[in-house]
Order: C-alpha cells, then sequence, then structure tokens
C-alpha cells in the first residue's frame, strides 16, 4: 500500500448535525484539549509529491496540505465525524443536489477571498483530465465529470487524447460570493463528509495561475503558512498565519524535517532532534515501546490487507471454493509469526473503527479446516491445478503468502506456488488487465470517513479498483440506495445489508487491519492524533518554560 | 601537452555516448519488464484511464516501444539526446520536477561530502602511510597495518548504521547531556544525519565515514610506495649529497612515491560517489547518491540517465586531471 488516504475512525453523532446544517463552531473545542501555545514542533516527514491540494494525495503530502489549507469540513480529532470549518452549512432536500454556504471573512495568504469561486476554481483544476492531477478521482460523484475528462481512443498509444468536451464541471454553480450549489451524477448521501478530505480544499486564484510556483510556494488558507518555500528534500517550515480566522494552530512553527529512509528518521528522533514521529520502523517497534513507553501512542488501523479471488478465472467462480480456501487460513497466527502481532484480524470488510462496523460477521474468516474440506467436497473438487498466489515483489509479502499457502495446502491439499518476482508497476498493470491466474494480494485504505470507501470503489459493477472482477446486481442496487437514502443513519443499513453479500460471497477474503504507532518526545505536552487526519500537529502543544 | 588534452577531450565523446545508450537502453528495459512507473504511483487505487493517460504522455513513458520487450527504443534515445544536447532539457521525473532543478539541490551536499571525505583521506591516509613506511616493523607500522585491515574488511553499510547508532546518537546524547560542549558539537557534528541549520558541520561523520575505507587503501598505498623508494638509488644519492634529512623524506621520497596515491585517489572520486549513494541513504543527506538510488528504485529513467551522465563525465575529467598531475610529479613523464 503506498498512499494511505484518509484514516479514520467515526462514531454516530455529528455526521447527522452536519447533515442538517447544524452550525457548529467553538463548541468542540473541549476544556481538556486547550495546550499551551507557542515554540517550534519538529516533525518526521517524507518527501512530498505535491503541496497542491489537488495533486497531493499521499501521506507525506497530505500531512503539509492540512496545514497550510482548509476546508469546508475538518474531521473531530476524537470521532473522526465531520464539522463545518469554512462551510456555515451545507445542505440537501435530494442528497443530490447539494447548497453550500460559506463563512465570512476567510482570506489566502496573499490577501485573495476564501469564497465560492475558491472552491469552485480548486474542483474544475482538480477535475479537468490534461491537468493531470492525482486528486481527479475524487471529483467523479459530480456532475460533468465525464465532459471534463477524455478517453485516449488508443490507450497509452501514439494518439493524444482529444481536448475534452468542456473545461469546466457543469454540476458546480454559483449562487452568490459566499453561496454555490453542487450537483452530483447521482445522489450521495455521504458528500458532506468526503469534502474534507485534502482534494476538495480551495485554491487562490494566483495560485491555479502559476500552480508550478504554487506547488513550491504554496499560498495558503489555513492556520499555517509557508516560512520560505519548499526545501525539496530537506524540509519545510510552517508558521502561524495571522490571517486564519478559525481555531488557531498550538505551536509557532513547525518544522517538517524531511527524511528518505525512516531508520534515519528513527536515529534523529533518538538524538532528540524529532518531537513526532507518525511512523517508526517495524523493526525497532518492540524497542521503541520498551523505551519510550507511554510516549508510544498505538492505536487500531484501518487499512486492509486482503487476498483477491480473480474471479475471471473458472476455477475461482464458485463461492464454495472462495469460502473452502478462506476458511482454511488461520489469520492471527500469520500475524503473530511473521507481524509480531501487530495487525488485527478482519472479520468483516468495513474497518472496525467506522461508524456502522459490525464485528465477527464474516463466518468464513475464521479457521474450519472440517467445514472449509466439506465445503471443497460440496463444490466438487478443486479442479484448478496448482495454486498460484501473487504478490508483488521487494514489499517483504511473500513471507505470510507462504504461510498462507502452507495453511491451504495443509487444510485442503492443494498444493501451490508462489508468483512474487513481479515490480509493482507490472503488478498493478497485471491486476487491471485481469491477467492473475490465482488469488493475489492487495490493499485498501479509506478516502473518507464513510463506509461506503469500502464497499463501491472495490466490489460495485465495474468499478476502478473492483479487482476481482466481482459484479452483483443486488449489490450495486444496495448500494444505490445507500447512496441516496436521506442521512448517514439511514444510509447505513443498507451498506450493511452490501457487506453481508461479500461475507457471504467473498470475491476478496479480507486478511487483516493495520496498526498505526507514532512516538512523540518529552517536549510535547500534549499529543493530539486525529482519527482521520492522523498525527494532528496544529493542535499538539509543546511544553513551555 | 595541448594536444594531449584535445586528444583525451575528444575521446570523452565516445565515451559518454555510449554510456548514455547503455543507460538509456537498461532503464527502457526496466519499464519494458517492469511496467509503466507511473501506474505505481497510484498503488492500490486504480487510477482513471485519463488521469493515468494524460501524466503517462506528460512524463514521455508513452512511446509504444517501451511496451515491447527488449526493443532498444532507437527513437527516444534520439529524442532525449536533442532534449539535453541541443535545449539543455534533461526532463522531468515522476513528481513532475525538472532534473537538472533536481541535480542542482542534490549537488552541493555530494560535493561537501566528498570534498570532507577526500581531504580525510588525503591527509590522514598520506600521514598514516608516511608514518608507517619509514618506520617499517615499529609499532606505528603494526597500528597502521592493523587498523587498514579492519577498515577495508567493514563494509561501507555496516560501518554507517553502526557509526550513526553509536557514534551519532548515543555518544551524541551524552554529549548535549553536557553543557560545557559547544552546542556545534553536540548538535552539528555528533548528530546521526545531516541537519539543515548544521550544513557542514552535521556532514564531518558521514564525510569520515565515506573516506574511512579509501583511507585505508591510501595509508596503504604510501606506506608501499615509501618503503619501495627509500631504497631507491635516487634517495641515496639524495642522502650521500649531504641534503637534509627533511629535504631527503619531503621532496625526493614522498613526490616520488605520492604518483600511485595521486592516482588512486582521482579514480577514487568515482568510488566515493558510489560510497555516497549508500552513506547519503544512512544520514539522510539529501544529495546525489540518494537522489539516483530512490530514481532508480521508481524506474525515473530520465534522472538515472540525466545524473549517471553527468556522474560519467566527473569521473572522466578526475581521470584527465590525474594523467596531467602525473607530469608535475615526475618531471620525466611527458605528453606530446
Amino acid at each position: 500500500m503506498r498512499g494511505k488516504f484518509l484514516k479514520v475512525a467515526v462514531a454516530a453523532t455529528a455526521t447527522a448535525m452536519l447533515a442538517t446544517a447544524c452550525s457548529g463552531g467553538g463548541d468542540s473545542e473541549s476544556s481538556e484539549s486547550t495546550g499551551k501555545s507557542g515554540g517550534e514542533l519538529r516533525v518526521y516527514a517524507s518527501e512530498p509529491a505535491f503541496l497542491l491540494p489537488s495533486a497531493g494525495d499521499d501521506e507525506p503530502s497530505l500531512y503539509v496540505i492540512r496545514q497550510l489549507y482548509r476546508g469546508l469540513v475538518k474531521y473531530n480529532a476524537e470521532t473522526g465525524a465531520p464539522e463545518n470549518d469554512i462551510a456555515e452549512s451545507i445542505d440537501s432536500q435530494d442528497q443530490k443536489t447539494w447548497t453550500i454556504k460559506l463563512k465570512d471573512g476567510y482570506t489566502f495568504d496573499n490577501g485573495e477571498k476564501v469564497n465560492a469561486d475558491s472552491f469552485i476554481r480548486s474542483w474544475n483544476f482538480a477535475a479537468y483530465g490534461p491537468n493531470a492531477q492525482n486528486n481527479a478521482y475524487f471529483m467523479k460523484r459530480i456532475a460533468g465529470i465525464k465532459e471534463v475528462s477524455s478517453e485516449d481512443p488508443d490507450g497509452e498509444g501514439p494518439q493524444k487524447a482529444p481536448e475534452p468536451k468542456a473545461k469546466e464541471l457543469s454540476g458546480l454553480k454559483k449562487v452568490d460570493d459566499l453561496t454555490f450549489t453542487v450537483e452530483l451524477s447521482e445522489p450521495f448521501s455521504g458528500f458532506p463528509t468526503i469534502i474534507g478530505y485534502p482534494g476538495f480544499f480551495p485554491m487562490a486564484e494566483a495560485c491555479i495561475a502559476d500552480h508550478e510556483k504554487c506547488n513550491e510556494t504554496p499560498i495558503g488558507n489555513g492556520p499555517y503558512k509557508i516560512e520560505g518555500s519548499w526545501q525539496h528534500n530537506v524540509g519545510i517550515t510552517v508558521v502561524r498565519s495571522d490571517s486564519w480566522k478559525g481555531e488557531p494552530g498550538k505551536p509557532d512553527k513547525i518544522n517538517y524535517r524531511i527524511f528518505a529512509d525512516v531508520d534515519s528518521g528513527y536515529a534523529a528522533f533518538q538524538a532528540g532532534e524529532l518531537d513526532v514521529m507518525y511512523t517508526l520502523p517495524p523493526a525497532r517497534f518492540k524497542e521503541a515501546k520498551q523505551t519510550y513507553g507511554d510516549r508510544l501512542y498505538e492505536q487500531p488501523g484501518d487499512s486492509l490487507t486482503y487476498v483477491g479471488m480473480p474471479l475471471y478465472v473458472d476455477a475461482f467462480k464458485e463461492k464454495k471454493i472462495r469460502q473452502a480456501i478462506s476458511l482454511s487460513i488461520d489469520r492471527q497466527s500469520i500475524i503473530d509469526a511473521v507481524f509480531d502481532g501487530r495487525f488485527t484480524p478482519a472479520t468483516g470488510y468495513v474497518a472496525p473503527s467506522f461508524q456502522g462496523a459490525r464485528e465477527n460477521i464474516c463466518q468464513y474468516c475464521k479457521k474450519d479446516v472440517e467445514k472449509a474440506k466439506q465445503l471443497l467436497q460440496e463444490a466438487g473438487g478443486w479442479k484448478g491445478g496448482k495454486l498460484t498466489l501473487w504478490a508483488n515483489a521487494g514489499a517483504g509479502h511473500d513471507a505470510w503468502l507462504q504461510a498462507v499457502g502452507d495453511q491451504i495446502k495443509a487444510a485442503l491439499g492443494i498444493d501451490y506456488e508462489l508468483k512474487v518476482n513481479l515490480q509493482f508497476a507490472e503488478y498493478l498493470e497485471t491486476a487491471d488487465n485481469r491477467k492473475f491466474t490465482g488469488p493475489f494480494r492487495l490493499g485498501w485504505g479509506p478516502d473518507y470517513p464513510f463506509l461506503e470507501t469500502y464497499l463501491s470503489p472495490l466490489y460495485s459493477t465495474g468499478a476502478d479498483s473492483n479487482n476481482s472482477t466481482f459484479s452483483n446486481p443486488e449489490f450495486d442496487a444496495l448500494l444505490a440506495q445507500g447512496d441516496a437514502a436521506d442521512s448517514v443513519e439511514a444510509a447505513i443499513p443498507f451498506y450493511q445489508k452490501a457487506e453481508d453479500i461479500l461475507v457471504e460471497e467473498l470475491p476478496v477474503i479480507p486478511m487483516w487491519w493495520g496498526k498505526v504507532g507514532a512516538v512523540y518526545s518529552e517536549n510535547v505536552d500534549k499529543f493530539v492524533w486525529n482519527s482521520v487526519a492522523d498525527a494532528d500537529y496544529g493542535q499538539t502543544s509543546l511544553k513551555q518554560n | 601537452m595541448g594536444r594531449y588534452v584535445v586528444r583525451r577531450l575528444l575521446q570523452f565523446i565516445p565515451t559518454v555516448l555510449g554510456t548514455m545508450f547503455l543507460l538509456h537502453y537498461l532503464t527502457s528495459l526496466a519499464v519494458q519488464f517492469s511496467g509503466n512507473p507511473v501506474r505505481a504511483l497510484f498503488g492500490d487505487r486504480t487510477p482513471p484511464e485519463s488521469v493515468l493517460n494524460a501524466l503517462t504522455q506528460r512524463l514521455g513513458y508513452d512511446d509504444p516501444c517501451l511496451d515491447q520487450r527488449g526493443n532498444p527504443c532507437f527513437g527516444l534515445f534520439l529524442n532525449r539526446m536533442e532534449g539535453i544536447f541541443l535545449n539543455f532539457d534533461f526532463g522531468v521525473n515522476l513528481r513532475q520536477r525538472e532534473v537538472t532543478d533536481l541535480v542542482a539541490d542534490a549537488v552541493p551536499f555530494t560535493l561537501k561530502l566528498v570534498v570532507i571525505a577526500i581531504v580525510f583521506e588525503a591527509v590522514v591516509g598520506i600521514a598514516a602511510g608516511v608514518l608507517a613506511g619509514l618506520r617499517g616493523g615499529s609499532f606505528a607500522d603494526y597500528l597502521v597495518k592493523i587498523s587498514t585491515v579492519f577498515l577495508i574488511s567493514v563494509p561501507i553499510f555496516v560501518l554507517g548504521v553502526l557509526v550513526r547508532q553509536y557514534v551519532g546518537v548515543q555518544f551524541g546524547n551524552t554529549l548535549r547531556e553536557q553543557s560545557w560542549v559547544p552546542e556545534v558539537i553536540a548538535d552539528g557534528v555528533f548528530s546521526p544525519g545531516f541537519k539543515p541549520d548544521y550544513p557542514w558541520a552535521s556532514l564531518v561523520i558521514p564525510g569520515l565515514v565515506l573516506g574511512a575505507i579509501s583511507l585505508a587503501t591510501t595509508a596503504r598505498l604510501t606506506r608501499t610506495s615509501i618503503m619501495e623508494n627509500i631504497r631507491a638509488d635516487f634517495v641515496r644519492t639524495a642522502k650521500a649529497k649531504g641534503l637534509a634529512n627533511k629535504r631527503v623524506i619531503g621532496v625526493h621520497t614522498l613526490r616520488n612515491s605520492l604518483i600511485p596515491v595521486i592516482t588512486y585517489l582521482g579514480v577514487d572520486i568515482g568510488g566515493l560517489l558510489g560510497g555516497a549513494v549508500v552513506t547519503e541513504t544512512i544520514f539522510n543527506i539529501p544529495g546525489i547518491g540518494r537522489l539516483v538510488t530512490q530514481a532508480a528504485r521508481t524506474g525515473e529513467s530520465s534522472v538515472v540517465v540525466g545524473v549517471v551522465t553527468m556522474l560519467a563525465l566527473v569521473f572522466l575529467i578526475a581521470n584527465l586531471l590525474v594523467d596531467i598531475l602525473y607530469a608535475v610529479l615526475d618531471p620525466r613523464i611527458r605528453y606530446e
């Protein structure tokens, strides 16, 4: 898994408040969260890919973008629920057309106003195909996306893709300076939740005009502004912005030190050069836990590792075969043996921390050799020959995949071989071209704190990341019903029913959920971990002398 | 002399072109065999066709020859040559930054690192070699012999990681607790890696690590060379003429003994650049070595071709300088 997008845990309350436009404000600030302000926070970072909201989609980029820019909603640190940030209200009658009102008085660092145009401009820029912005993906629900992106007639071939029919999304309309409407192609009850993703943050006019310069010296609208410019591979320093009207950041300065290698970052942490490290070298985890004790922050994560079933291969079409394979794997023993117990076995398709997630709903996700044998027999035995297990090379997946193969072989007597020699790019192309001949490993991280992110991109018919080619009309219909429901609460039962189909059909075999670990130094007074956005540097306070 | 230099410079052309073609071919093969590197940018999330295609095209991975395994992609090579030599355009990396910018950012760090390493290995290495060579069989000789064997036998990545942990972190932490140690020493020199606040001080230890292994060879070469020359006829003659011992050693012995050492130091610039690949990663130095490692890992052909071509040029020029220096050290060598 490369970019972990949003990482999320969600509680029940605030989503509903938001959908019904309860303009929350300062009341989310509990008395405990008032750490002292001041000081310079030094944090571990890797080189970001981009500092433009429309392009940055990897963890290191998002960590910086979230302090420089702010969007319509932000996520509650503890619950992950969205709360209005720059938005005054977000309403819809039919979940299809959304009216967004903005709070007045917000500006960019260069003095430009943050208004309806800033958002429309930024979303149009992200969506327009020829701009090749990574976050174009997130605009796909807005009406008119097809017209602004064009398909290359011959794939990667020599012909150039034609100019798209339109330059702007037809679904975005300005009402007045502080109001605009968004029309979606299909109703989507989760819309107010997803717009807290940095891909939806606004950009200044000057930024669009020269986006390369803005990538080096961002013109943000958030609590921090850049000091100097991005020093590639060395560091990024941001200082508190005076023009920010919202809840101010705690440290005066945040210094992102860029490391190419997590081990050298850890050495710098040990030498007292860093205050927060949001990740740890896996091999040093135990040692770090002993050394730093309660300054090591650990919590269940939400990135799913799964073994996909190539449903386009005949041998895997019968669901009893898939169930039998899943039943022959003992997840916990693999986690303990290969990963020092640092994962949680998956018993469903939605991360346990999400609103609407249910545990132990997958009856085929625990080891039961007897039942596996019986199911295999009912399915008429295994006819696929030697089982080929696929993973990409060089990322350490072969160790656990071999354990999976051994367990299947022991339980069902199916001989297996590993195919782990493809580099990541070719491996992904093999997935895109549906060329796997056996089960394949892949992963998934949520995009936004809404359980739909675990379902529709992976299993709905024809979806982009549906690598198993699962297609089930009933499943699609339930997702559509969930999308069109009046509220998040009303939507959840539909998504849960859809998940019930998955645990029976097993288009992919869920393996485990990741765990996150961060360490912080003695200088830190209060470390804040946001359940969606991970380490929240702006709210992390330092001890003041 | 002038004609010699011109001839040598002309020889650069086929060497550089050959290197570039080889690199181009290897990186093209890498793309042909391991897939479009742009796809890997998106990871497990399948990007929309249009975005993937737009990016692939912008980054120059859309040539159909990159789908045909084994195809040397001559067309692409010609385009690349044209870009580099006519427009000084080395292309962009996967994040759409110009290769020339990347190199301009990275070079100063590597330069500082290599300068520290060269100075260290030249000064300490030659001094140790002279000491050992003049008194063969003495305690100093054994000390140099043993310590150099020790240095040569430890691979640089092991040495680097050990030094980072025990010198940078643990000894450094002890120093940082002492109030009398100046900050530039405690925070700068004894740091586990490069620090932007101390751009020279924090490079000292990585530079020493980088120079350490070549230092051993330098010391050994100097020692042997001195031992040979000290018994040579011209040294005996110099002594017989009644010259001061200082002059006999300094001018007559050392100058002649340094010829193989200088050759080695010149060739070693290439070796140091290779070692920098490891050292820069361990000590988090944003230099050329780290740049090239990452580019090779992610299959960024333009970065690999551009940077390694420049490195090849540096190597060639260093060798040329060494050859010219011969004439300075040994008047008997003349270039016609």
